[in-house]
């Protein structure tokens, strides 16, 4: 497909949770004031004890039930995609579901405390157990989507994709290339993810969290990245369909595999390289267009300076003008919802012309070139361009357009 | 769907029955179930019966030999294996450039994944950091990747097993828009004993089974088509399940339907295709047991082998089990 054929996709709604906060406006006004979001794991979620890290990003949920009819087994993910989702649908003008071709989600553990549960019940007692296959049941990230689905009474394809911290970046991508396909007119896309002990207990083993619970992307001496959980989502629809309602567009999308390492990223950024090169083009854009990146930005030693070096590449003599920034410096890492979060706050900067800050940076690493965002900024925001990297050497670029005037 | 007129040009399996798709065309023509086994837990005696069917070691020649497959789970030495064989069966003696790859899967890398947990539960200051990254749902696609040197698109989708009908379909988004030249689409799953215990929780006579099924698509080619895509026919309930299935239906020659043995699980859909004549019905999970996430992928290995040898038309009955139901022809 000739990428000047390449239809535009509209967006027309979104809705973000985030360690930051539920909905747009919280998040925003935690952009605003730099506000970070650590805080100890409580025991009411998971033991921390035996972990070198003890502090995450948290979303605090609300004490009604989110899903309704299924409340049970409704777990902490499928809760905060609720949510986002009802805030999209609200913000797109729509009361539910209908007119959606497809739900397109991203999620790199699922419903994930389930199956801890079913775990530990399992070994701790031979018997069978009448909740087991509830369990069993709604571990499964397409029956907690399809159960969400259910509260609206919609009924249409529902796609899971899981590559691990692109997941919801990838998913963003799946729908806009499924309406490029013609296949669908609207889609509703995006990603999410909750703390989760086995998750968590990984990373501490990778000695991939911060032991301070601060982390600090593109710091020189930063030390890991810090946990987080949220859920995002974007109702995406062809051009032709309600255009003048649009909030932004998607303009690129373009994803590729890093074959290095299973979880360490090509120290010059390869696949990153390929994938801003090939989502900056098909929007029809140079690097020199784009006036914001949401980075990847772990804050682990290795991701940062491939990113950096990455952005350095791609941008060529652009780069000291590129603006960027980490927002898992104030939220932390939200896993398979960060890709979609974060493309959710590039929207929210677009709209609101200002940029948000890489947090917690003291001596900024040799390897940035870039403009390194340290602290809210008002400016102009035409483009933005959004990086996920994950497990498995997936990596993903969307590539956001402000609302034509 | 996109997928529709899809080339089905190569293919490959790992089942109960061996280590490649031949294998497994002659235990489902043979007609006998493979034998099940006790499935054993690592902690106490289960007071009740859970039954396995698993996949044999591996021949010599088909274990990988490449450093990523060191300490891989299962589930990627099945696909990778399933994937190799399927390249081979297209005619590529080596991995073609553009290659996509669509993994399909259910439960995942659930060996590594109990075993990390345990150590999580014993003692997490010495969960081992080995294991973690092989946990995850997209490893075996990363690994697979890396040992075809497929360096751009490349995707895991989770859900039942005929979600490999969304990954076909995204095949063939990404062949028709040029991302790929040729795309492996893989369903596979691997067993364990949590598995096998939570597939027993639905119908104690559930045998649990493991394999992977891989399909080389392409747009163009002289393998058979994907034909004639019914789904997803999306429900929230088995009531609306049953009332879905009967839109599956669709005239062919053979019939690979998904029925498993369990009378109640399997009536909706034997009732939904009981008005059609069929030289031959096949119901693959009777003999190798329910594989999970790789059983719509065998399923369509298996019609592809079919409208191969008898050039005809073949139906695949995808119902699922939780959230839609899908129905292809695979034809000539």
């Amino acid at each position: 497909m000739s990428e000047s054929h390449l239809q535009r996709i509209a967006i027309t709604g979104a809705g973000i949770v985030s360690p930051l906060g539920i909905g747009w406006k919280a998040n925003e006004a935690s952009f605003e004031a730099d506000r970070r979001a650590f805080k100890p794991v409580p025991v009411e979620l998971f033991e921390v004890d035996g972990f070198v890290a003890k502090t995450a990003g948290m979303v605090d949920l609300p004490d009604e039930p989110v899903l309704k009819k299924k409340p049970a087994y409704a777990d902490r993910g499928t809760q905060m995609l609720m949510l986002a989702v009802r805030e999209a649908l609200a913000q797109s003008g729509r009361m539910n579901l209908d007119g959606i071709d497809a739900m397109i989600i991203g999620t790199s553990a699922g419903a994930m405390s389930l199956g801890e549960t079913y775990f530990e019940n399992a070994v701790s007692d031979p018997k069978r157990q009448p909740r087991q296959l509830s369990l069993a049941e709604h571990y499964q990230p397409q029956r907690q989507i399809n159960d969400l689905a259910a509260e609206f009474g919609w009924r249409g394809p529902i796609i899971v994709i899981s590559n691990a911290c692109a997941s919801g970046a990838n998913a963003i991508g799946w729908g806009v290339e499924m309406i490029r396909s013609g296949r669908a007119k609207r889609v509703l896309a995006g990603g999410y993810d909750a703390l989760a002990r086995l998750v968590f207990a990984g990373f501490d083993s990778l000695k991939a969290l911060a032991p301070s619970g601060i982390p600090r992307p593109f710091d020189a001496a930063r030390d890991g990245l810090a946990l987080g959980e949220g859920a995002a989502v974007m109702i995406l629809e062809a051009e032709d369909v309600r255009q003048s309602a649009a909030l932004g567009e998607v303009t690129g999308y373009a994803t590729a595999t890093d074959l290095h390492h299973l979880t360490q990223p090509d120290p010059e950024g390869k696949a990153a390289i390929r994938t801003m090169t090939q989502a900056t083009r098909q929007s029809g854009l140079t690097p020199a267009d784009i006036d914001y990146i949401n980075s990847h930005g772990t804050g682990t030693p290795f991701n940062d300076v491939a990113e950096a070096q990455a952005i350095a590449t791609w941008a060529g003599e652009a780069v000291p003008r590129i603006a960027v920034s980490s927002t898992k410096s104030a939220m932390g890492h939200l896993l398979g919802g960060a890709g979609a979060v974060e493309a959710v706050i590039c929207l929210m900067a677009l709209q609101g012309q200002w940029m948000p800050a890489s947090l917690n940076v003291r001596e900024v690493d040799p390897a940035v070139q870039f403009d390194l965002v340290r602290s809210f900024r008002r400016a102009r925001v035409e483009h933005a361009l959004t990086n996920s990297f994950g497990f498995g050497g997936t990596n993903a670029t969307l590539v956001l357009k402000r609302r034509s005037a | 769907m996109n997928a529709a007129g899809l080339h089905i040009n190569g293919v490959g399996a790992v089942s109960p029955a061996g280590w490649s798709a031949p294998d497994l065309l002659r235990v489902v023509r043979a007609g006998e179930a493979l034998p099940a086994a006790n499935c054993t837990r690592p902690k106490a005696e289960r007071p009740w019966e859970c039954q396995v069917r698993t996949v044999p070691p591996a021949p010599p020649e088909k274990q990988v030999r490449h450093p990523r497959f060191r300490r891989v789970s299962a589930i990627s030495r099945y696909a990778a294996a399933a994937c190799l064989e399927a390249l081979k069966d297209a005619g590529f003696d080596t991995p073609p450039p553009r290659l996509g790859i669509l993994f399909v899967m259910m439960n995942g890398c659930v060996n590594y994944t109990g075993r990390f947990y345990q150590e999580v539960l014993d003692n997490p200051a010495q969960a081992s950091p080995l294991i973690f990254p092989e946990t995850v749902f997209n490893a075996p696609a990363s690994h697979i990747a890396a040992l075809l040197g497929a360096d751009g698109a490349v995707s895991t989708i989770i859900g039942n097993a005929n979600a490999v009908m969304e990954a076909l379909d995204m095949a063939a988004v990404w062949l028709r828009g040029g991302v790929c030249d040729h795309c492996l689409v893989v369903g596979a799953e691997e067993c364990d004993w949590l598995s096998a215990e939570a597939l027993s929780y639905y119908h104690a006579s559930y045998v649990a089974s493991e394999g992977a099924g891989a399909l080389l698509v392409s747009l163009g080619g002289n393998g058979p088509r994907l034909q004639s895509i019914t789904g997803p026919l999306s429900y929230h309930s088995w009531r609306e399940r049953g009332e879905a299935l009967p839109q599956l239906v669709t005239h062919a020659s053979i019939l690979i339907d998904d029925r498993g043995g369990i009378a109640k699980h399997d009536a909706a859909e034997a009732a939904a295709w009981s008005g059609m004549a069929f030289q031959a019905v096949h119901s693959p999970k009777t003999l190798l047991g329910e594989s999970m996430g790789a059983s719509a992928s065998l399923h369509l290995v298996l019609a592809t082998l079919e409208c191969r040898e008898q050039q005809a038309a073949v139906a695949v009955s995808l119902p699922g089990s939780n959230s839609a139901a899908y129905a292809c022809v695979v034809g000539c």
